[in-house]
């Protein structure tokens, strides 16, 4: 098969949406992707080996997986649940954000109904926790209208300074929303997307939220300053592992999510099981695309999608994680420190240079950032420290520049007035035409047809590097066992 | 170092007096007084927690005429004594604390210093905590502990800060042996963490 039969139309992005993070979504007045040398890959034909997805899909998809949902929960034993306790769904943010988030709002039903049915159960609740845009899952709440399908008071958006919960771990007291416990029984319901690979390295991954969205600020804070850059990690399982969260975890609920869409649906009452099976998907399905990524050699990356800076998507890879794709953030003794993490951003000195000489730089490869499209909401100003950025508006622009978080993104940005404008400038300083856009296109990606070329050579062979080499090295450094791979083929 | 561009405004109209926004803003600049909530427009620094968590969205963030700057100058402050505060607390001086204002270990310690003996002086004297106000909490209350200062909540019924959590160097041995081999590291972490604080980066090149 030539290039050309590989190239196609662009897929058109994830419409805009209103928000309190984001312009006006009839301020986005152009997509890059409809603009001129741009074109979409399918995954699928870059990895012929990824498995099929339930949605995108035909007509229809999103009741199939309805179905599917139902059937893998009809397998969980719930029969500890009595019908006179309380339940909490207990659901993040970032999966709303995964395909137009109707598939996990999909998940987040049917697990209601599936403890309603077999449980006789009333009282299901939903607590949404968050990352640090504390009204974003009220948002969803609403946009999905969970709060119409679970009923009155039984949804409700939680955030790390809410009233919080002492939880006594084997190393110490931390600290979870009040609100997320506040039932007899807990159900997590989560994902396998692998977002930000630069904080979790794929370790214990289905059990962050623990340590994060549904964790206080004081647990958040230990992740992200106290334990170092992979310890960090074990934050989330000192909590799930405690007394308090054992006696009520009932089971676990996850979209099985690889870098083209919905794959599945997997429901367990042992979460360390689901982990391992979301180990295989992060390392091996996103493992090729960002190993896939660090191949790039220069390139302009646009932002153009309703996410704060850091967490637009291109084929299930974030920004952050391209800004670090010029290492391989799954090998945890390589990169012992990714170009991007916090504890990372913390190690730079005051004349801009690294306190440490072999801290990596942010991906070379990055040429120019244009941000045409993104929310505010997370703190962005390092990568515009870092990479030369040109922000497309400036109503945009305004909005960064007085928002908590990002005083002084727009200190290290400049401003276009249109996004072609924006590109123009990008095309003529950079001296690349290689193009990538992280704008949510679903079940592939958009780039420019130069960068297209560089990706279809490249596929092959690093789709033979991941199997035979690198994810060998994955599986052993985090203790698991390869033969999962085989279990997950027989399941 | 902040510049505080912005500040919240209360709708005494919405307002019901829950005492959300009290329990929830870092430097302690908006109160329930007769049931409504009044703001400290000087002391605001802009965070937007009020407004965020207010469950009747009767505050809002509004633009100062007047945006101000606030921090504290290190260089006015023995420099030995911000060294040997960062140092006890594991930090190197110019690292980076608050990801969202970029306030480093020197300033915080310069505050302290100064004489702020609780995380809310501290907020409110450079700006740390008053971005997300999620991550840098326990920075804070690290670089007070080695000063010797345990501060408590501001508020008996508040939901500024709860505690002091585990870090690196208080992490059981026998914890870390169960589990290291999950992909942890530690001990490795712990190492990176005090050779950061212990590089001296007033040396040039």
């Amino acid at each position: 098969m030539t290039n050309n039969n590989l190239k196609h139309a662009p897929i058109m992005p994830i419409a805009a949406k209103p928000s309190q993070y984001g312009i006006d979504p009839s301020l986005v007045k152009k997509r890059v992707a409809e603009m001129p040398g741009m074109c979409s890959l399918k995954l699928t034909e870059l990895f012929p080996e990824l498995p099929p997805t339930i949605y995108p899909g035909p007509e229809g998809a999103l009741d199939t997986l309805y179905k599917v949902a139902r059937q893998e929960l009809d397998k969980v034993d719930m029969s500890f649940i009595k019908p006179n306790q309380s339940v909490n769904i207990l659901a993040s943010h970032h999966g709303f954000t995964l395909l137009g988030g109707q598939p996990y709002a999909i998940l987040l039903k049917a697990t209601r109904d599936a403890i309603m049915e077999k449980t006789g159960c009333k009282d299901v609740r939903l607590r949404a926790g968050v990352g640090m845009r504390f009204r974003e899952t009220e948002e969803y709440i609403k946009r999905y209208e969970l709060d119409k399908y679970f009923g009155p008071g039984k949804t409700r958006g939680v955030a790390p300074v809410d009233e919080g919960i002492p939880i006594e771990t084997e190393i110490g007291t931390l600290y979870g929303i009040k609100a997320v416990y506040d039932a007899d029984w807990i159900v997590h319901c989560h994902h396998t997307d692998v977002r930000e690979v630069h904080f979790h390295r794929q370790v214990d991954k289905a059990v962050k939220p623990f340590g994060m969205s549904y964790a206080r600020i004081e647990t958040r804070s230990t992740y992200h300053q106290n334990l170092g850059p992979r310890a960090a990690n074990f934050t989330a399982r000192a909590i799930f592992e405690s007394k308090f969260v054992q006696s009520k975890f009932a089971f676990a609920s996850f979209l099985n999510v690889g870098p083209h869409g919905v794959i599945g649906v997997d429901a367990d009452n042992d979460l360390y099981a689901v982990n391992q099976r979301a180990t295989f998907i992060g390392c091996q399905l996103y493992g090729k695309v960002m190993t896939l990524f660090g191949k790039i050699d220069k390139c302009i990356a646009v932002l153009d999608f309703p996410c704060p800076v850091p967490y637009v998507f291109c084929a299930g890879v974030i920004y952050a994680n391209f800004t670090g794709a010029n290492r391989d953030l799954y090998d945890m003794e390589g990169t012992p420190l990714p170009p991007y993490t916090w504890y990372t951003e913390a190690f730079y000195k005051k004349d801009g240079s690294p306190i440490l000489k072999d801290i990596p730089p942010l991906n070379p490869a990055i040429k120019m950032c244009v941000h045409n499209y993104s929310w505010t909401g997370y703190p962005s100003a390092f990568f515009s420290d870092h990479i030369p950025t040109v922000v497309v508006g400036s109503e945009q622009a305004a909005m960064f520049d007085v928002e908590p978080m990002n005083i002084e993104y727009m200190s290290h940005a400049v401003i276009a007035k249109t996004t072609e404008s924006a590109m123009d400038f990008a095309y003529k300083v950079t001296g690349t035409d290689k193009v990538i856009i992280f704008d949510g296109a679903m079940g592939g990606l958009n780039c420019s047809e130069s960068l297209a070329d560089l990706l279809i050579a490249k596929a092959p062979e690093v789709s033979k590097e991941v199997d035979t080499v690198l994810m060998p090295k994955w599986f052993k450094q985090r203790g698991v066992d390869i033969s999962v791979l085989d279990k997950l083929q027989k399941k | 170092m902040k510049r505080v561009t912005i500040m919240a405004k209360v709708d005494p109209n919405i307002c019901r007096g829950c005492r959300v926004c009290e329990k929830v803003c870092p430097v302690l600049a908006i109160h329930v007084v007769d049931k409504k909530a009044q703001t400290n427009d000087e002391a605001c620094r802009g965070c937007a927690n009020c407004a965020d968590r207010c469950p009747f969205h009767a505050i809002t963030m509004v633009k100062r005429e007047k945006p101000f700057v606030v921090g504290v100058d290190v260089s006015k402050f023995d420099r030995e004594k911000i060294n040997a505060l960062c140092a006890k607390a594991h930090f190197n001086p110019e690292q980076v604390l608050c990801y969202c204002v970029g306030v480093r270990a020197e300033e915080v310690a310069a505050a302290i210093l100064d004489g702020c003996d609780t995380p809310e002086k501290i907020s409110s004297r450079t700006g740390i905590r008053t971005g997300c106000t999620i991550e840098c909490i326990q920075t804070i209350l690290r670089l007070l502990e080695a000063a010797g200062i345990t501060p408590k909540p501001p508020l008996a019924d508040g939901w500024q800060w709860y505690g002091k959590t585990p870090t690196a160097w208080t992490l059981p041995e026998d914890v870390k042996k169960k589990y290291n081999s999950n992909g942890f590291y530690f001990n490795e972490d712990r190492k990176l963490l005090e050779e950061i604080a212990a590089t001296n980066t007033e040396k040039k090149g």
